[in-house]
């Protein structure tokens, strides 16, 4: 399966902030997608998820041979800030969850199975969201976006503002999820996109690139990395 | 001193004029038009500079024409009875409200804040020559408005003249008083939070001022020039406080402590989604037996019980007293009961207001934004078409619910007082009236879901980015306020009112079912 997209374009008024991108996602991988502030990152994101409209170009899914579009439940995204409605317990919100998509789900698990995928304690689990801490939001989030295991997984800087434990875990679960699935993690932080990706691309200019490691050591990745960062400047 | 004024004026002027250019780039075919380094075009500052000044000028007698017609002629033109003395009673009443609720001087402006606290201008400097500034507005604006609205209610120039100095001698009296007590307490007075105990001064002054000229009482003028005088006196007592306090930046500090915050659009953005939250109920053992969206929207409404069901029964219960009220006192006063009767006949356009003020639609798809969509928007099965037309349907019954316990008290107790009152020759008025009152209340509940569905007027930071939304929210207001201009008999406006809230609703769902999906998002 891969995800394909085609000259993709998209302005706010003068701004031309995705100047044509042509690139191809395939499954079974985690991409590092970096960029400098202001690259189109989140834009990117949002013609995606088709929260905004792209002025042209096309974006698909590609399974043996066939072109398909990508239908809302194939594609799930993970923001940066954790969004989940706080007036309802983490349980409430994953029973009504699978109450909604059940026969979307193919491995139906009961409720407290999947808390235990991302061990959330017995006792937090009735309780309502809005006193859920940062991480335990986030890991709600992530949750209900893996449930119905979207083809492809958008994630805004997810790790971002998560302590060092919670991080290791949506590391790990997000590991274990990249089977079969096409995962897109933006990120600043580099570290974390070398430890975590199983490759790298830049936003920069408008497009993306691909960035090769080869025998790079991590430390002249690093800085290849950051070379390509920084051309957008003398563009 | 003069420096500092002229500073603040040049100041104000400059971010009138980038306000305008920033509304300019924000209207859709216009800011096409524009250009992206719009505020740097000399042109066009210039221009927009000259609107800036024109409106300081038209702003000086535009306000004040509103409120004298809106406020004083407009509602005076109601009562029977000489109408220069409920001129004189109604404004002198307003006067000693604004005397307290409009100070400017304790008002948390934004421009105050930035001459005081960003660009750090001498406090006192700054607020006591824009104080005279203000001042002398007041009394250019008043001159010869006051003079036009004093004819047309029957006072001569002298007397309308006379209500300058309660109304300038009042400010300065309580400026000073505010001023005094900030020096005794440390407590500064702002218009914008005012205590329990004004809230309450100015119901009484307002059912003073527009219900004593029904019952055919009004202050005496004599009485009224005689009150000028003494507060004249006090005002001008009151300048040398005004001109000497030495704390203005200290009890700025306080007035202005929450722009701090609002300057920040992040700490706004959060202050405002954490007050929304206190409106969820932490209440144990509550649950839902339903299914799917049905179970969610149950989860809401009974976790917003308190939000959502509050201001309902509160107004059912500030309905069914004023039922009460006019009941005891028509049958009480056969004079009361016949009056009662004749408006009766041709109120129903008033009730189109009346049922607008007290819908109460935008409060809850506020919390159902702020509280719900604002998160569960970012979720793709949200938002996929069949469920967002399912939910509609759901929120629509609730929201017609919410809304009908106090129109139910309303329509039937109207019946009721028409009845008790003399009653009508049409007995078909006894069934219009409840209906069709109920009708403007299932068209305000629609509108404002429908409204909210199809120009859905926030972003993800809690943001208002639909001016249309405005726009919408604007006309529905005006075309309301108009409909009481419009002197039809009850039977034949019922008859339409009934008409068109049917006809507007299933247009109005059939739109939301076309349209909702696309338009019912997150804005960006």
């Amino acid at each position: 399966m891969e995800l394909v997209i085609e000259n993709l374009r998209k302005s706010f008024e003068k701004k031309e902030v995705l100047r044509g991108i042509h690139f191809t996602f395939e499954d079974g991988k985690i991409y590092g997608l970096l960029g400098r502030n202001g690259a189109g990152k989140t834009t990117l994101f949002n013609c995606l998820s088709r929260d905004i409209r792209c002025d042209s170009g096309e974006f698909y899914l590609q399974e043996n041979g066939n072109r398909k579009e990508i239908e809302a439940e194939e594609l799930g995204y993970v923001l940066s800030t954790p969004t989940v409605p706080e007036f309802l317990t983490g349980r409430e919100f994953v029973h009504f969850f699978l109450d909604i998509n059940r026969k979307n789900i193919a491995d139906l698990k009961t409720e407290d199975a999947y808390f235990d995928l991302i061990n959330m304690e017995p006792e937090d689990r009735d309780k309502l969201m809005k006193d859920y801490s940062h991480g335990m939001k986030n890991k709600m989030q992530m949750l209900i976006n893996i449930i119905a295991q979207p083809k492809i997984l958008l994630l805004d800087e997810p790790l971002t503002s998560l302590d060092v434990v919670v991080a290791e875990e949506m590391k790990q679960l997000l590991r274990k999820l990249k089977k079969g699935h096409i995962l897109i993690f933006s990120t600043h932080i580099m570290e974390l996109a070398l430890d975590l990706c199983d490759e790298i691309v830049v936003l920069s200019q408008g497009t993306l690139k691909k960035v090769e490691r080869g025998a790079l050591d991590e430390e002249a990745f690093k800085e290849k990395i950051i070379e390509i960062l920084k051309e957008g400047d003398h563009a | 001193m003069l420096d500092s004024f002229l500073i603040s004026f040049r100041l104000k002027i400059t971010y009138r004029v980038n306000g305008f250019l920033y509304s300019l780039k924000c209207v859709p075919l216009v800011r096409k038009l524009l250009p992206d380094r719009l505020y740097c075009v000399r042109g066009l500052k210039i221009f927009a500079g000259i609107l800036a000044g024109l409106w300081e000028l038209v702003s000086l007698f535009l306000g004040k024409i509103l409120y004298l017609w809106l406020m004083i002629l407009l509602p005076a033109g109601l009562y029977k009875g000489d109408q220069r003395q409920i001129f004189l009673h109604i404004f002198a009443i307003l006067s000693v409200i604004g005397m307290y609720a409009n100070t400017y001087m304790f008002d948390p402006s934004n421009d105050k804040y930035y001459a005081m606290f960003l660009l750090r201008m001498d406090a006192r400097k700054y607020t006591v020559s824009n104080y005279i500034y203000i001042i002398l507005r007041q009394l250019a604006g008043y001159l010869p408005t006051l003079i036009a609205a004093g004819l047309q209610a029957g006072l001569a120039v002298w007397e309308s003249l006379l209500f300058l100095p309660l109304i300038l001698g009042g400010k300065l009296a309580v400026a000073a008083w505010d001023l005094r007590h900030y020096e005794k307490t440390g407590d500064a007075a702002n218009e914008n939070s005012l205590s329990k105990a004004e809230w309450i001064l100015m119901g009484v002054l307002l059912a003073a001022a527009y219900g004593l000229p029904a019952l055919g009482i009004t202050l005496p003028a004599g009485f009224v020039w005689a009150a000028a005088a003494v507060v004249f006196a006090a005002g001008l007592a009151g300048i040398k406080k005004i001109r000497d306090f030495r704390y203005y930046r200290e009890m700025y500090q306080q007035i202005l402590a929450g722009k701090r915050y609002q300057m920040d659009s992040v700490t706004t953005t959060k202050i405002v989604a954490d007050q929304d939250k206190k409106y969820i109920s932490a209440e144990q053992g509550i649950t839902s037996s339903k299914k799917g969206f049905e179970y969610f929207h149950d989860l809401f409404v009974k976790r917003h019980r308190r939000a959502l069901w509050k201001s309902t029964w509160r107004m059912t219960a500030f309905a069914a007293a004023v039922w009460a009220a006019c009941t005891a006192l028509a049958l009480a006063f056969s004079e009361v009961g016949e009056g009662l009767n004749r408006f009766l006949m041709f109120s129903l356009p008033y009730f189109v207001f009346i049922l607008y003020g007290i819908n109460r639609g935008s409060l809850t798809t506020r919390i159902m934004f702020m509280n719900c969509d604002h998160m569960m928007l970012t979720y793709p099965f949200y938002r996929k078409p069949e469920n967002i037309l399912k939910l509609f349907r759901i929120r629509l019954r609730e929201c017609i619910r919410l809304n009908l316990p106090p129109a139910l008290v309303i329509g039937v107790g109207i019946a009721l007082l028409l009845y008790l009152t003399g009653g009508t020759e049409n007995p078909a008025n006894y069934g219009i009236l409840p209906v069709s009152i109920l009708a403007m209340s299932v068209f305000f509940s629609v509108h404002n879901l429908v409204c909210y569905y199809l120009l859905q007027p926030y972003n993800a930071a809690l943001e208002v980015k639909s001016k249309i939304s405005a726009l919408v929210s604007w006309v529905t207001y005006l075309i309301c306020f108009a409909c009481m201009r419009i002197h039809l008999p009850t039977f034949g406006f019922g008859l339409l009112t009934i008409c068109f809230a049917v006809l507007y609703c299933i247009g109005a769902c059939a739109l939301v079912y076309k349209k909702g999906a696309e338009t019912f998002r997150l804005r960006n």
